[in-house]
Order: structure tokens, then sequence, then C-alpha cells
């Protein structure tokens, strides 16, 4: 009799691969026990297959149903999730569709991938008090510059080279007219992607801003993302951001590295 | 009857209820149907944003079952600390009425198997099922429901009868029973049990909700069937006539409808809820009837 342990690794084999003699031997004959684990395997991957459908519904309809579902497939026997919260399943997808060789000639298909990752996250981050501007007077402008932020969960920034947003919009909205104009060949696109009163909202901004949201959002000083900006609206840029409750909490590094120093440590 | 404790500060009436899916929030917001409670899969309103807001809405209006799918109570390896702390945290915002997890298993390995699978009926598995209900009622500070399954397979090391097996952890864990009719006619079904027994070996005193679903019939080769728990249509007659024979042994219910493939209008779910409320008024005359 095998313990519950055993057993229970044997049935996890037999779900994600294929027939495992070793627990069909277990079951009583009535039907074939085969046919009766194979009830489960099929409930597992269908639950499996709408969890990424619904978290990458763009990638989808790009491929249509039954390329997805291989490929799901393929992800899932790949990178089985690791909790019952299945709305964060699936980090993984965008790079699994990158060395996906029957998507290949998608180009752009791992960067609406990231994306629609970027945006499951913002659907469904914890909630999280932000900081606000007032919180900030407080700290003396000679040690601004030492400020580290921590990014709300909720918000992320994308980089791509093709027009990612122009086609999730359309392939999700279902315009083949927009589908149709769409011009691969535009060139680099930087995106903010955030979580506003509930919906989902997704920028373009231009890639210094982005460089200069990824420091902070990397946790870097204040003064760093500024070198890094390079750029005289970067101060209305942080307004923006604390505006719009993208930092959870702050804190001072202990003294103000020089930004050369910084850059070279970025990870 | 089942201690006051279990039900919270806004208890549930028995009376029935629907499960609440996406389909039906905004439905259900702007127009609150007549029912007296709502029940919701608690791994859908994990994390933040939109859903769990829709929830604490939904909650404003009506008391709300937390019925989780995935904490994994049979894991020989042990609950996931993490997703019991998330269940906590949806408990939290939401103070339900009632919470209930599943007499199964789906995580092995430390990978989640999205399914509810079935557990060899033995010693060593009530032991760990008692374990862990005790570790989920001490983390939540509260006491759970625990719902019997619908299976396709028995294992020939099972040595306890699947009721024996439900008795035994209220009795042990102190814990309620959620008893699904539809699971217990369809694995009566499947396995050649009788449900009628299955029904009558249940402890009174634990039961805390019913669950009514429908599911669909599978023929085989041999000329027999095998029937499948896809709450997918309405609930089967045979199904409502086991319910009111349970509803006879246990008396008034809370009772949920609960629909979750292909999702009809709300308007079938609650017309399943108004027959179930229906039984629910016949047993309770029947009561009135004997008392006088």
């Amino acid at each position: 009799m095998p313990s519950l342990l055993e057993f229970q690794s044997a049935m996890r084999a037999e779900l994600l691969d294929d027939s495992n003699p070793a627990i069909t031997a277990t079951l009583t004959a009535a039907l074939t026990p085969v046919d009766r684990v194979s009830i489960y395997r099929n409930t597992s991957r269908i639950a499996l297959t709408n969890a990424l459908r619904l978290n990458y519904p763009a990638v989808q309809r790009l491929v249509g149903e039954d390329f997805f579902a291989a490929a799901a497939d393929m992800f899932i026997a790949k990178e089985p999730p690791r909790t019952a919260w299945l709305d964060a399943y699936g980090i993984g997808f965008p790079e699994f569709l990158e060395g996906f060789s029957p998507a290949a000639s998608l180009r752009y298909l791992p960067d609406v991938a990231r994306l629609e990752r970027a945006v499951s996250r913002a659907l469904h981050a914890v909630d999280s008090k932000t900081v606000t501007p007032a919180e900030l007077a407080r700290i003396p402008q000679s040690s601004a510059g030492s400020i580290c932020f921590t990014p709300h969960p909720s918000v992320s920034l994308i980089a791509s080279d093709y027009p990612v947003d122009a086609i999730w919009r359309a392939v999700l909205a279902g315009d083949d007219a927009a589908i149709a104009a769409i011009d691969l060949g535009t060139g680099p696109i930087s995106l903010l992607i955030e979580r506003q009163a509930g919906s989902i909202e997704v920028t373009r901004i231009v890639e210094q801003r982005r460089r200069f949201a990824e420091a902070l959002f990397a946790g870097r000083p204040l003064a760093a993302a500024l070198e890094l900006a390079g750029n005289p609206q970067a101060p209305a840029w942080l307004a923006a951001h604390l505006a719009a409750g993208h930092f959870i909490s702050f804190a001072m590094t202990e003294a103000p590295r020089a930004p050369s120093s910084v850059v070279e440590h970025r990870q | 009857m089942v201690p006051a404790a279990m039900r919270g500060d806004d208890p549930i009436p028995a009376k029935a209820g629907i499960g609440l899916r996406f389909q039906h929030h905004q439905a259900v917001l702007e127009c609150p149907p007549d029912i007296a409670f709502m029940e919701v899969h608690t791994e859908n309103y994990m994390g933040g944003g939109a859903a769990i807001r829709c929830l604490e809405a939904v909650r404003h209006n009506y008391p709300v079952s937390l019925h989780g799918v995935g904490l994994s109570l049979g894991s020989a390896e042990g609950l996931d600390p993490v997703h019991l702390q998330r269940i906590k945290q949806v408990a939290e915002r939401i103070e339900p009425a009632l919470m209930s997890e599943h007499i199964a298993w789906s995580v092995s390995g430390g990978t989640y198997l999205a399914d509810l699978l079935p557990l060899p009926m033995t010693e060593e598995a009530l032991d760990i099922v008692c374990r862990h209900v005790d570790q989920m009622q001490n983390t939540l500070r509260r006491i759970i429901l625990v719902e019997n399954p619908s299976t396709y397979m028995q294992f020939r090391h099972s040595t306890i009868p699947e009721w024996e097996f439900m008795a035994a952890v209220a009795a042990r864990t102190g814990c309620g029973i959620l008893c699904d009719i539809n699971n217990i006619f369809v694995s009566a079904n499947n396995h050649g049990w009788d449900a009628s027994t299955y029904v009558a070996a249940l402890p009174i005193e634990a039961i805390g909700e019913i669950h009514l679903a429908g599911h669909s019939v599978c023929q085989l080769a041999d000329g027999g069937n095998l029937r499948i728990d896809d709450h997918g249509s309405c609930v089967a007659d045979d199904v409502w006539s086991l319910y009111a024979d349970a509803l006879r042994r246990f008396g008034p219910i809370p009772t949920l409808i609960e629909w979750d493939n292909n999702i009809p209008p709300l308007e079938v779910l609650l017309a399943q809820a108004c027959h179930a409320d229906t039984l629910i008024g016949r047993e309770n005359e029947l009561r009135h009837a004997v008392a006088a």
C-alpha cells in the first residue's frame, strides 16, 4: 500500500505526463483505470488552459484557439502552477513563446504577451496604501536625492521594438481595419501599465521617461534616477508618479552615492 | 444545530443562495435579486483591484460564503502557508458568513494540479486531513465546513467508507459539513453506493450548508454510465428528490445552487434557487405540522 505522499507523487506524474502504471494499478477496475485518470487529467488541463487564456487573451486571438491550446499544453507541462491563485499563473509564458519555434514568424508575439502579463499584474496586484506628495514634502530638500521608492505592485514598464499597444487594443477590440493599418516598422516604444480606479491604463511614454521610471521602480536613489533621465521634465514625471500612487513606501539611502557608481551597479 | 460562531455576525438563513460568477457581477449590483446569500470561489478574489472591490459591494447587500477550491486539505506534504494567508486576507476584507473547503487534494510536489483530486479513504489520509482542518480553523480563527467530493475512481487500499470519513473529520476537528447532494448522487452512481445510506450516515448537527448542481451522464460501452460533476446544467430530478430526503433528515439548511460551466442567465440560477426555497418551505411546514 503506497503512503499518501507516494500516491500523490504518482498521480501528479500521471496528470502532468503520460501513463504511469503505478497509479492505475491501485484503482478498482470497474471502468478502465486509464479512462478514469484521464477524466481528472482533462479537467486539470482545461482549467489551466483557461487560466492562460484569461491572462493572455490577445495572444490567443493572434494565434487562434487550436494553436494557443497546443502552446498552452507544452507550457503547462514545462511550468505547471505553483499555487492555486491562477490569476497569477503563466508568468513565464512570454519567455516560453519567445523560444516557441512554431510562433517565430510572429516576431511581436512575445512582447504582446509581456504587455498582457503587465496588464494581468495591474488587474490582480494586491491593494496598498500609496506615498502622498505631503509625506515627501517633509523630507529636507538637501537629502531628497537619497530617497529610494518601493513601487506599487500593480505598476510596470515595457519597452518593445513593435507597436504592441496598438496590436493589443486592435486585437481585443476585434477591429480588423485597425489591425490591417498597423505598421510594424514604426520604431521602438515605451509603455507604462497601471491600475487607476480599478481600470487598467496602458500609456505610451518617451524613452527617457521610461528609463527614469525604471530606475525609481528598481529602488535606485532619486538623484541617480534624475541623472539617468537627463531631462528637465524629470521632476514633473516624479510628481505624476506620486499623483498616480505609483509608490507604496520610501526610505533614505545611508549616504547619497555618486550617480556614476550607481549606474555601474545597475542590475 | 450549527454553532452560531460558524456563521459569523451576519448568519445565513436556512434558505437558498446562488454561486456568484463574474458574468453576473454587474447584474447583481445593478439590480440586487431577492436571494438569501451569495457564494464565491475564494481563489477568484485574491489580490486587489476591481474583483474584490466588486465582492465588497455584493457583501454590502448579502451574506457571503467563501468557498475555497485550492488549499488542498488532503495533501500529504502539508498546506501552503502563503495560500492560507491569502484566504485569510480575503476573509478579513469580506467578513464571510461561511467558509468552506473540500475533502480532496490538488497540490503535490509544490505543483497545483487544478482539480479536486480523490483521496484514498485511509487512516493516514484521515489524520492528514484532520491536521489540516485544524490548521485552517486555527489560522482563520473560525469553524469551517468541509465538502464531500464527487469522484470517478476508488482505491484498493481505501478502508473507510466516504460517509464515515466525512463524519470522522467533523467529529475530530469540530468542523461542519458542506453536504453536496449532487456529489453524493454522482459518486453513489459511479461506485455503486446507496445515496440514502450516505445521507443517513452524516451527523445532523454538523451539516452547515447544502450544495446542489447539475451533472452530465456519460454512456459506457458496457451499458453502464459514468456521471460527471460538471456544474453545467440544471439540477437533475433525482438529485432534487435526494435533496428533499436530506432536508427531512437534516432540517432546513442554507442551500446553494452552483453553476460553473455554460453559465446561464441569472434568471435561470434564481429559478433553481426558488425551487430549493419551495422544498425548504415544505420541510418547514411538515415540521410545524408535526410540532402542532
